[in-house]
């Protein structure tokens, strides 16, 4: 491999870990308060779909540099909103958190795929749409907007780190996702503590489909999310529930998937197909290799 | 016994209803009366015999991997992986039953067992990933999913790429191993009573049977069983590789029913339907064959609203999700605030 080849799979390692990144941080702060959310490749798809057509729609009348900022920041709230679905099914209701999850990762797809059709009469996939943009900055030769957002994935993760050791309200997630029966104990009410902790973990799976349709690239295409939700619940576990194992599980991830961008076009001994199972068969080995030795957030999964 | 009748009527009652709602809502956005839709799907669906059987087909297409979900889900193994098994399955009765030249008799029973060989293996995989290394097989049976379809996609395109076919697809089946259709000229086949008498024997099993017993213990007093010696590393595997099988041999019957080779399009998402349908039968595996037959309505009733209203299919999707949601708030597993019967 040529030293261009090694670089040009170092900053693809890093472009495409963000959306990963993102949604296993939701991943690590919904988990640590106590509800596994299978729904992230949900809130990615909602996300990613949202900021398409709300891209599509303002940019017109606030131009392309405001336009694609309310696409993603209305993504975001449309992740925020499924993950709010999740949480009251978890807290109010106490689903099965599993089932439900797999109703919201059914659901968004088949609303986003519909959606689709009626907003751009196109089946499977969007027209081009505005998207994020400005001038390419930095060693990634990548555009201002996407570079913010991937600057600001490990900001995030500095900041859930803080968040969930730092602050009283962290603390009072972890307590949630171990003992929530101890936390009614105190006084304090672990629903609402985990209400807040799904739909903060919405937000940024809704953030990390955002970047991939309006930041990456510039469309929403039915699978384009391509389990990018369920690789972060393998990094979850990978990562140890922590925001920065996670963080480091994801770039990992995110590693196999610009290996398999870069491999398609210098190696072709090795069929295509191969290389993209590569991202999914990193995450079933990191699976086996990990899972025996971490434990789980004690009341992880467990309705109060 | 009628408890239990009545705890299953619970969700058909309430789907039944949320769905009329729901299609009502969908058909007003395509730009027609509830009524007329209606009207439509139910001439479209159940109106002849050529519908009847079209709807049978695919019910029998969602109940195999509905079944191995079930059984999966009663031994609180949440085996997502339906859709990867089935697509195994029927990779593995594509490749064998192209060449595989012999009387009916013994070339069908050799074609639907080697999709219920591959699709076991697929399954066995998770769970010995689970048993072995403790690996969460929610998401394990997720990635195998997605690691099945390029392997399919590979093989197809490559080794076992027909010599006569543009697409990518594995040769012909000769017609000696063509399931029988039950009612000529349609895609239903054999393949219904099958999957049917599968449903059958699981609730035997359940109800009648050590291993039965074991399986619905790990699924609903997973530390009892552990307390009595039930051996849940081989139940596991067993279990999840017997799910994967039935689901396995649904996609061995989609290839020699009706499309007579192996190709990826197989299956429009039959595997992710088909937890619906498990969870609309409440895991009661004679519930489910009637639940599948309603969701078979709806695929039918899918495939011909996309046909005449250019309505996708994924408009279908919504209504499954919302079901799905809807009915997460019966607990299935572990949780499970009864306790069964001895």
């Amino acid at each position: 491999m040529t030293q261009s080849l090694l670089v040009s799979l170092l900053v693809l390692t890093i472009i495409k870990s963000v959306p990963i990144v993102y949604a296993t941080l939701g991943g690590v702060i919904s988990e640590r308060s106590g509800v596994i959310n299978i729904g992230l490749e949900g809130m990615m798809i909602a996300g990613a779909f949202t900021s398409v057509v709300i891209s599509n729609l303002v940019t017109p009348s606030l131009g392309p540099a405001f336009g694609p900022l309310v696409g993603l920041i209305v993504g975001v709230g449309a992740g925020a909103f499924i993950g709010w679905v999740l949480g009251v099914a978890a807290t109010k209701f106490k689903v099965d958190q599993i089932v439900a999850g797999i109703g919201i990762n059914i659901l968004c797809g088949g609303i986003a795929g519909y959606g689709t059709f009626l907003v751009f009469g196109l089946q499977g996939a969007s027209p081009s749409v505005p998207a994020l943009g400005g001038p390419n900055i930095g060693f990634l030769d990548l555009h201002a907007g996407a570079t913010a957002l991937l600057v600001f994935a490990f900001v995030c993760s500095m900041g859930l780190s803080w968040l969930i050791y730092k602050t009283p309200w962290g603390l009072r997630v972890q307590a949630c996702g171990e003992n929530p029966h101890a936390v009614k104990s105190a006084g304090l009410d672990p629903l609402k503590s985990r209400l807040r902790a799904v739909t903060i973990s919405g937000a940024l799976a809704g953030l990390g489909g955002a970047f991939l349709a309006i930041g990456e690239l510039n469309l929403y295409s039915d699978g384009m999310t391509a389990g990018r939700g369920f690789i972060a619940l393998a990094a979850v576990i990978f990562g140890r529930w922590t925001p920065w194992g996670a963080t480091g599980a994801a770039v990992f991830f995110g590693f196999f998937e610009a290996l398999e961008t870069v491999l398609q076009g210098h190696v072709s001994w090795l069929p295509a197909d191969a290389m993209q199972a590569l991202p999914y068969v990193a995450a079933l080995v990191a699976l086996a290799g990990v899972t025996g030795r971490v434990r789980a957030p004690a009341a992880d999964g467990v309705p109060f | 016994m009628k408890r239990a009748l009545n705890i299953a009527r619970g969700p058909m009652v309430l789907t039944l209803l949320l769905v009329i709602v729901l299609m009502s809502i969908v058909m007003v956005i395509a730009g027609t009366t509830p009524w007329e839709g209606f009207a439509s799907l139910l001439s479209g669906t159940l109106g002849g015999p050529r519908e009847i059987a079209e709807t049978l087909a695919q019910t029998t297409a969602l109940l195999f991997p509905a079944l191995g979900i079930c059984l999966a889900f009663r031994a609180g193994l949440f085996n997502i992986g339906a859709e990867g098994q089935l697509l195994l399955g029927g990779l593995t009765a594509g490749a064998i039953g192209a060449h595989f030249a012999g009387p009916g008799w013994i070339a069908i029973p050799v074609v639907l067992a080697s999709g219920f060989v591959g699709g076991a293996l697929w399954g066995a995989l998770a769970g010995w990933m689970k048993s072995r290394f403790n690996a969460n097989e929610i998401i394990s049976t997720l990635m195998l999913n997605y690691v099945a379809l390029y392997l399919a996609n590979y093989l197809v395109s490559g080794p076992l790429k027909s010599p006569v076919a543009t697409g990518s697809e594995t040769a012909p089946l000769p017609p000696s191993v063509w399931l029988p259709a039950l009612v000529p000229d349609t895609r239903l086949t054999v393949a219904l009573l099958i999957a049917i008498a599968i449903a059958v024997l699981l609730q035997f099993v359940f109800t009648r049977t050590v291993f039965g017993y074991e399986l619905r213990a790990l699924g609903e007093a997973p530390e009892a069983a552990r307390r009595n010696h039930v051996n849940i590393g081989r139940l596991t595997w067993l279990v999840m590789g017997l799910s994967g099988a039935i689901a396995g041999l649904g996609g061995a019957a989609i290839v020699s029913g009706e499309l007579h080779r192996f190709n990826t399009q197989l299956s429009p998402g039959y595997g992710f339907t088909a937890i619906a349908v498990a969870l609309v039968g409440d895991l009661n595996p004679l519930w489910i064959c009637l639940a599948a037959f309603g969701f078979g309505i709806l695929e039918a009733g899918g495939l011909a609203m996309q046909a005449s209203a250019n309505i996708p299919e994924m408009a279908i999707h919504i209504i499954e999700g919302i079901i799905i949601l809807v009915l997460a708030a019966r607990r299935y597993v572990t949780t499970r605030v009864e306790v069964p019967a001895v």
